[in-house]
Order: C-alpha cells, then structure tokens, then sequence
C-alpha cells in the first residue's frame, strides 16, 4: 500500500491535466500539422510548411528577441524587489497574524478584476493623467511624459506590477524554511547584513527563487494582454504574433507558433532546473 | 523557523525595508485608487479624466439592471467559480506535492506537463478545449469545462509553491508520529497539514484569485455564461460607463470588510486562548 | 403622445386582441400571435455576438410581445469568429459581421434563411438584397460589400451565389459607415481655426505626431490604412478590399514608417478603448465608430465625426442561423427575425446613430423630429436622448456627414477579408515588431 500511496496521490492532478491539458495539447499538435487557406481555414494534411514558416520568418526572430529582452528585464526587477519584500515579510514582520494581513494588503488590488485595472492605467500614466499632473504640478516637468503609457516602459511595469507576488510567495515559503540558528551563527561570528544575506541566505532559498522564476519566465513569454494593452497595439511579443494569427482564424500557423513557444521555455526551464534542482530537496 | 527576532541588521535596515514595502503597496493601489476615485464621477462622466463631477450616480447604477452585460450574474458565477477552484487547487496540490516527495514513475514527465500548462498561451488552450469539447459533443458550461480550464491554470501554480513548502521539510516529525504508532495518514492529518497550513491558505489566495482574474484560458471553454471579467471584457464593444469602476470599488471595500472581520475575529479568539492559559492551537509553528 | 405611450397602449390592445393577428389601428404596434403561444412552455434562444446589439430592452421586449427568452453570450468581436467556427452547436443565432461570412460559410456551420418566410423581406434596404441605394445607384464594390456574401447557393451551401436566390446569409441587423473622429478644438489649437480635416490623408499628418490611432482589428484597421494610404497619393489600388501582395507591402510600408516616426499613440481594438482614447486627449484623430463620437461628445469632450472628401468605410452586420438548428427551435428562429425587423428594434437602433434594415417599420416607430434628425440630417428639433436615457445632441445640432443617402451614399470601400490572407497576418505581424 505505502508504495502506492505517490501514485494514488499524484492522481487528481495527473487526471484534470489528461482531460483539460495533454487532449487539448494533442489537438493543437496535429493542428499544427494541417494546411489551410484563407477560406478554408483547416485542411487535414499532414504538412511542415508551418514550422518551416515559424522558423525562416525574420519576424520570429524579432519578436522572440523582444520577447526574451522583456522576460530578462522584468525577472531581473521582480528577482530583487520580491527577494527584499519576502524578506521583510519573514525576518521583519512579528506574528503570523500580520505577515497574512499585508499579504491580503498586497493582494486585495487583484480582486478588481483585470479588465478594469487594464482601462484605469490609461487615468493613472496618460498624457492627461495622475502621474503627470503630480508631475507638472511639483514642477518636476514642464510637459507630460508620453513615454509612461502606450511604450515599452509601460509594458515593463505593468509586468512588475501583476508579477511581483508570483516571485514573493514561493520565496517567502523558501525563508520560512531557514533555521535561523543558521542566520544567528552568521551574525555572531561578525558577519555583517549583506554578508549574511548573500552568503548564508540567498544560497538557502534558491529552490524558492527558481521557482519564482519559472512563474515569471512561463507568464512573460507567454503573454499577450498586457503588452497589448498597455503596448498600445505597437509592442510585439510572441503570444500577441500567435493571438493576431488566431484572429485571422488561422490555426494551424497559430498551433506551430505555440508548440514552438512551448519548447523553446521548456529549454529555457529546463536549463534553470540544471542550476537549482528544485525537486532534489523536497 | 525564522522570526523577526532573529532579523540581521541595524535600524536602517529596518526603515529601509518598511520604506520598500510600503512603496510597494501603493504601486498596487495605484490603479485601484484611480479606480476608486473615478468611481465616484457625475452622471456625464467617462471611464478616464477629464472627471465629469463628483457624485454616487454610478453606485446606485450598479443596483439597477444593466442596460447591456449581466454584471451582477457573471460576478455570482465567478465568485462560486473562484471558490471551487480555491478549494480544488489546495486539495490537489497538496496531495500532488505529497506525492512529489517521493520518485515516483513519471513524475518527471508530469512535471513538465504542468508546466507546459504555464507556458502555452492560454488562449490556445482555451481552444483546444473548446473546441475539444465540441468534437466530442460535450457542452460546454462554467462550472465543468471553464472549471478544468481554470485548474489547468492554477495546479502549475499550487503544485510549484507546494515544492517551495515542502522544501527541506523535516522527516523528523513525521518519523516521530510514526513511531508513537500514528498511521501515514494521520501523520498526515495531525502533523504535516498543521504545519503547512498558513502556507496552504496562501495557495488558496493565489487559486482564488488567479481564477477570478482568468480570462484568456476561460474564453472558450465556458459556454453560453460568461464569467465576471469575460463579460466586462465584451462589454468593451460598446459604451461603458463607471458603473464598472463602481463595481470594483465596491467589491474593493467588501473585501476589506471582510478581511477586517476575519482577523480581528482571530485576533480575539487568540487572546481569550491566551488568557485562558490553554496552548492549543498555537500548534503553528 | 409620447413613443413610450404609443407602445404601450399598442402592448395592451394586443394583449386583448389575442390570437387575432390584425393590425393595431393607430400608433403602429406590432402584429404577433400572442405570447400565450410560448408562455406554456418557453422557448430559449441563444443569441452570440458582441454588445453592440445585446441589450436587455430588447430581451425583455421580446419576452413581452414573443414570450421567448432570450439568452446573449456577450463576446468580443475576435471570439465572435472563432466561437462560429469552433462550437456552432453553442448559439442558436449568430450577431456576425458581413465580412466574417467570408470564413464563415466556407467552414459549412451556417444556413441560409428562406426569404419566403420572412416577412418585410421586399422593405429591406436593397443595399443587401440588389446592392444599390434605395434611390437606385450602385453601391460600392470594394471590400465585402454586403451584396457579395448576402446569399447562398442552397440552403445549406458552403458558397455564396453570385444572384440573389431564396437563401439568404443574415438578416442585417446594424450597419453604419464609418469615418476618422477628431477633437476640433485640440486641433485648431495645433493647427489654427482655419484648418479643416478633409481628407483620409490627414490623419499621417506630422503635426499630429503621437496623437492619433488606427484600429487594430484585422479586416478594418488595414482599410483605414488603404483609404489613407491612397488619400494621400503614395500608394494606387485595384480594390482596396482584396489587395494584392505588393499592395499589401507599400501599404505596411507605409504603416511601418509612420509607426517608426512615432505617429501612432496607441492602437485599440474595442469601442471602449476608443473612446476612452478620445476622452483622454490621448488622441485627437482615430478611427472610431459613431456612437463612440456620440458617447465622447455626452461627457462634455467636443468630438466631431469628420466627412471626408475621399468617402467612408462601412461595415454591416447581421444574424445568421447555425446548421445545425431544425424544427421547433428553428420556427421560432424565425418568429424571432420578423418581429426583429416590424419596427421597434429598427428604431431603438436607428435612436443610437446606427442604421436598420427596414426602414419603413423603423420610422413607424419613431417621432417625425427623430427620423428627421438620424436619418434626413435635419437639426433635432428637441434634446436628443438614447434609449438608456443617456442625454446625446441638445437641440439644434445636426448629424455629422448628414443624412443617411449622404453617408451612405458616399461609401467607397466596405470592411473586408483579402485572399491574401496569410500574406497580410504575416507583414502585419512584422510591423508591429518593427
């Protein structure tokens, strides 16, 4: 019996993804396979042009570079600031009470639902807006800040603004783990903050961090909401390039683009797990 | 575990953090006060500035039924949604990250399928399922098919956290109930679950509100009723006014109350526990 | 007496006429058995399409007279295509737009409409049903002009026929021709009061650098784009509907550079956002849609729908039944056309700055000041209100462009699908990563 006990265990979970995910994923890779026209939108076939198209197309390689840049600047900025403010939770915050009351803090905002914090930033960032009419009004700037809404900026923050927690959380439970006779020894034997935070620290909540960063890394590259919306329609990214395909209701390319997107995180994945191996530890 | 007492550092470290916190905090607001304050914009009043008066015209708009879009029924369905695949995602990600503990056959390749759940562009989930579901002549409703999609969406993120919980877990105190002849499950039930309890509520909140917030993965695969944020979505091809603003003001100060409630209610209990003199319940450790 | 009081004296004099079928005398009510027909066992029709035409005066409104229930699946245009072609069995009506029936129809989810059953046939604006305006010319070919894709070879065809026949693809619903918005009174600023927009050209003007925007919608923004492309000479088409590839080229050619020159501030893709766009001043001309004007210019912002030299875009859209629908559902599918166009949704629409197919019920329907003010081009003679009761036009305005043989009569491209399809989605996609 005990033997079976993972297996058992592991069974709701390997159910609901062999229904909702592995069939649909196996539709979309034969999907991926078909031909199509523009008024015949799927035609059974058995075809590579798709991924041959995916991968001679010099806009591919634009968007995931774009896509990939965004990926490493957010993932950077979400890495520190969700490494300080899940440190502050742990070390900083006195009972359990009230590290679960700022987190409900931090977590209320996603309870407005998405569509009308995607319409609110255009009152928060735009040419007519809060920021610029604090701005003005301080006389930091003569004239409002177009590059706040609508570019490449705006894209980067509203990726930090949504993506923050996803690196806070699984950090947070990594420090919880810490002995923290482990952080006393440090400090007795004179070691300074940094020092403690850097060496003994950091290198203890690296399953944490890793895991954190795959959320980023899978969210990032995937998306394509944010970016349009906050893009102003005029920043690419891979998932928007699929979405626009899909619009044309043109599947199959759309099929190959995603299989591609998949593998190519997957790799990417699959080579954070070869620095910190997040399963060896559990 | 780590504590506050045991926290490294001097004084500036201290105001430093709480500075960043706090900062960090009104970065989230910050659209959410916009939306707050043009909530309460006069009757002529649009979605952006310039604002159009000041009034509670919206708010009493949203006890209305509404001209186009079935706010108050897709925000019903969404909430019960929200709450099933809370439950659902902790159950089985609990279990699943149990499971994880041990090498089990396949589990590698699992691993990857969840996620792989992450990365593929919801909306050709959506539509694989959708679209599935069609071939198959099988309905599609929110609470089946909109369900599995969503947990397609919230497992990779449960079961990923569960390893982060499971990280470096001690044996010893699973071993120790063994040996005072608890069975695995109740080693379970009385050991484990006690101490990764806060950090499961904590999944629960993700679960909830990674539902609730879901549209990509759902647009295809709820059938005829749309959800909360699918509706607002569609509602966007024709004129919309603040009563949507109103709306997530409103559900912003429910859940402060509530949220309020619910700690002072275990703030109280707390301290008649410790009046009382008894330690049960302080088991979290 | 008001139109709120014709209605309903006309609602309580069917109510006792039940069954009788004949005409209400005065006041124009509208002629249906009775909703003792359905109330026993009420039928529920699934209506998906997008918000434009999804309102719940309407549902209720034909709960009343029809005792159906109506059930809307509120999606946004992109899903309404897809949701078509991936679950037909989800909708018992379609709310599609004419160039969508491009994809549509080939995929065989949709069925024709017998004409013979639908009443005010004949009074449909012969825009779908001859391609001409009801004086007589001919309407513009380019694009998906409704008259291409308006019927079916058979009833159940994955073709479209070249002459009317009995099969018909939608019962159009709402259409409208569409032109650039702008904000007068932020223009003259930049330009001087003496400056008018008058061509398509205008809106690459480098003057208004970062302050205009374009739809992104396939099948619309890339028409703009044409109409302005050759407004201003750089680029000639056959049909701007069906370009070729090296149409398709110079026009994101030009695209492309304008976006590099930082001309665009943003693109949108729903109504909302349009608006929003506008109210904001984050742009000051766009491609909009009318009501969208209307909404902008009730908050106070002046917005103006500009008639241009080199004519307008329109768009049709209309409702279509799926395949699979036979029997009981299928006759009450049809009750439900008929009593869509006797009048009282034509006019609630034709009140919102959209146009109807039957004109004729439509303007029984409303005051003489109303049809004079939406559809002659008349100024209003009182406050114009939507049907929400949202305050639209004070008195004394006139309709931007006119009436609707000017408006219409002035369309010179029609939204549309392009065989080079695959050709498009892919320079598409190059631009917006340049």
């Amino acid at each position: 019996m005990k033997k079976f006990t993972p297996y058992l265990q592991a069974l709701p979970l390997s159910l609901v993804f062999l229904a909702f995910f592995l069939a649909p994923l196996c539709l979309v890779v034969v999907i991926s396979f078909f031909d199509y026209q523009a008024y015949d939108i799927l035609i059974p076939d058995f075809v590579f042009f798709n991924y041959e198209d995916v991968f001679s197309s010099q806009v591919t390689y634009a968007t995931y570079w774009i896509t990939l840049k965004f990926c490493v600047i957010v993932w950077a900025i979400t890495f520190v600031i969700g490494f300080f403010i899940a440190y502050f939770l742990v070390f900083h915050v006195e009972t359990m009470r009230w590290q679960i009351a700022l987190f409900l803090l931090c977590t209320i905002p996603f309870w407005t639902s998405i569509v009308i914090r995607m319409i609110s930033w255009i009152p928060l960032l735009g040419r007519n807006g809060l920021v610029n009419e604090a701005l003005k009004g301080l006389g930091i700037v003569s004239e409002s800040q177009e590059w706040l809404l609508y570019s490449e900026f705006a894209v980067v923050l509203g990726y930090v603004h949504l993506y923050t927690l996803f690196m806070v959380v699984p950090i947070f439970n990594s420090l919880l783990r810490i002995d923290k006779s482990l952080v006393e020894a440090a400090t007795d034997a004179g070691a300074s903050t940094w020092q403690t935070l850097l060496t003994v620290i950091l290198p203890l909540c690296k399953p944490g961090i890793a895991i954190g960063s795959i959320f980023v890394i899978a969210m990032v590259m995937g998306d394509f909401v944010t970016v349009n919306v906050l893009g102003g329609g005029q920043v690419a990214s891979v998932g928007k390039a699929i979405s626009t395909e899909l619009s044309y209701l043109q599947f199959p390319p759309a099929a190959a683009n995603s299989m591609v997107l998949l593998g190519a995180v997957i790799l990417m994945i699959f080579a954070l797990m070869r620095i910190v191996d997040i399963r060896k530890e559990l | 575990m780590a504590s506050a007492s045991s926290a490294p550092g001097s004084r500036g470290w201290r105001y430093g953090l709480r500075i960043l916190f706090g900062t960090f905090v009104v970065f989230l607001w910050g659209p959410l006060f916009l939306v707050i304050l043009l909530s309460f914009q006069g009757p002529t009043g649009g979605l952006t500035f310039p604002m159009n008066g000041v009034s509670f015209h919206w708010f009493l708009q949203l006890l209305e039924p509404q001209p186009i879009g079935d706010i108050w029924g897709s925000f019903e369905r969404s909430i019960i949604l929200g709450l099933m695949v809370m439950v659902l995602t902790v159950v089985i990600s609990f279990l699943a990250g149990l499971a994880f503990r041990a090498r089990f056959k396949g589990s590698t390749l699992v691993f990857y399928l969840v996620i792989a759940s992450m990365i593929m562009p919801s909306v050709v989930v959506s539509l694989g399922i959708g679209a599935g579901f069609e071939l198959l002549g099988i309905p599609r409703i929110w609470f089946t098919s909109a369900l599995g999609a969503h947990l397609t969406w919230t497992l990779p993120f449960g079961l990923l956290i569960m390893f982060a919980v499971f990280n470096r877990f001690n044996p010893a105190y699973e071993e120790a109930a063994r040996d005072l002849g608890a069975t695995g499950f109740q080693a379970i039930r009385h050991v484990v679950l006690p101490i990764v309890a806060p950090s499961l509520i904590g999944v629960a909140l993700f679960g909830f509100t990674l539902s609730y917030d879901e549209i990509a993965r759902t647009s295809q695969s709820v059938g005829p009723l749309n959800t909360l944020p699918l509706e607002l979505q569609a509602m966007q091809t024709n004129v919309t006014t603040p009563v949507i603003y109103a709306l997530g003001s409103v559900t912003t100060f429910l859940s402060l109350a509530v949220i309020g409630v619910a700690l002072t209610a275990s703030a109280i209990m707390h301290g008649r526990q410790k009046r009382k003199g008894s330690d049960a319940g302080s088991g979290l450790v | 007496m008001s139109i709120k009081d014709k209605l309903n004296s006309g609602v309580s004099r069917r109510t006792v006429l039940k069954g009788a079928g004949a005409a209400a005398a005065v006041g124009a009510a509208s002629t249906f058995p009775a909703p003792f027909v359905h109330a026993a066992d009420p039928i529920t029709l699934r209506i998906a399409g997008t918000g434009v035409n999804q309102f719940k005066q309407l549902a209720d409104k034909a709960k009343e007279d029809l005792g159906i229930n109506i059930q809307y699946t509120s999606l946004t245009s992109d899903d309404v295509v897809k949701r078509a072609v991936t679950q037909p069995t989800s909708f018992d009506l379609l709310d599609s737009e004419y160039w969508m029936l491009k994809k549509i129809v080939p995929s065989g989810v949709l069925r024709g409409m017998d004409v013979t059953k639908i009443k005010q046939y004949d009074n449909i604006v012969p825009i779908f049903t001859k391609g001409e305006l009801p004086n007589g010319s001919k309407v513009s070919l380019q694009g998906v002009s409704p008259i291409k894709v308006s019927y079916l070879k058979d009833e159940v065809s994955k073709e479209f026929a070249s002459e009317p026949t009995q099969w018909m693809t939608l019962i159009p619903t709402v259409y409208n021709a569409d032109t650039l918005g702008i904000r007068p009174d932020e223009i003259t600023k930049i330009k001087g009061a003496d400056f008018k927009v008058s061509s398509w050209a205008d809106l690459l003007d480098s003057d208004f650098k970062g302050k205009a925007s374009i739809l992104n919608i396939p099948s619309i923004g890339i028409m703009d784009a044409a109409m302005v492309c050759e407004a201003s000479g750089m680029v000639s088409y056959g049909d701007k509907g069906n370009m070729t590839k090296a149409e398709i080229d110079a026009t994101m050619k030009v695209l492309t550079e304008a976006k590099k020159d930082g001309q665009f501030r943003a693109f949108w893709k729903e109504f909302n956002e349009s608006v929003n766009l506008m109210a904001s001043g984050e742009t000051i001309i766009q491609s909009m849609w009318s009501p969208a004007i209307t909404k902008v210019r009730s908050m106070g912002v002046p917005c103006v729908y500009q008639p241009l030299k080199e004519g307008y875009r329109a768009w049709a859209a209309g409702l279509g039944v799926p395949a699979h629908l036979s029997g009981k559902q299928l006759d009450v599918v049809y009750e439900f056309i008929n009593w869509y166009l006797s009048g009282w949704t034509g006019a609630f629409l034709n009140r919102q700055g959209y146009y109807t197919a039957v004109l004729s019920t439509a303007k029984a329907q409303m005051e003489p000041w109303e049809w004079d003010f939406w559809m002659e081009g008349k100024p209003a003679a009182k406050n114009v209100v939507s049907p929400t009761g949202d305050p639209i036009e004070p008195a004394g305005t006139i309709r931007d462009g006119g009436s609707f043989w000017d408006r219409m009569g002035s369309v010179t491209v029609w939204n549309t699908v392009m065989d080079e399809d695959r050709y498009m989605v892919r320079k598409w996609n190059e631009f917006i990563a340049a």
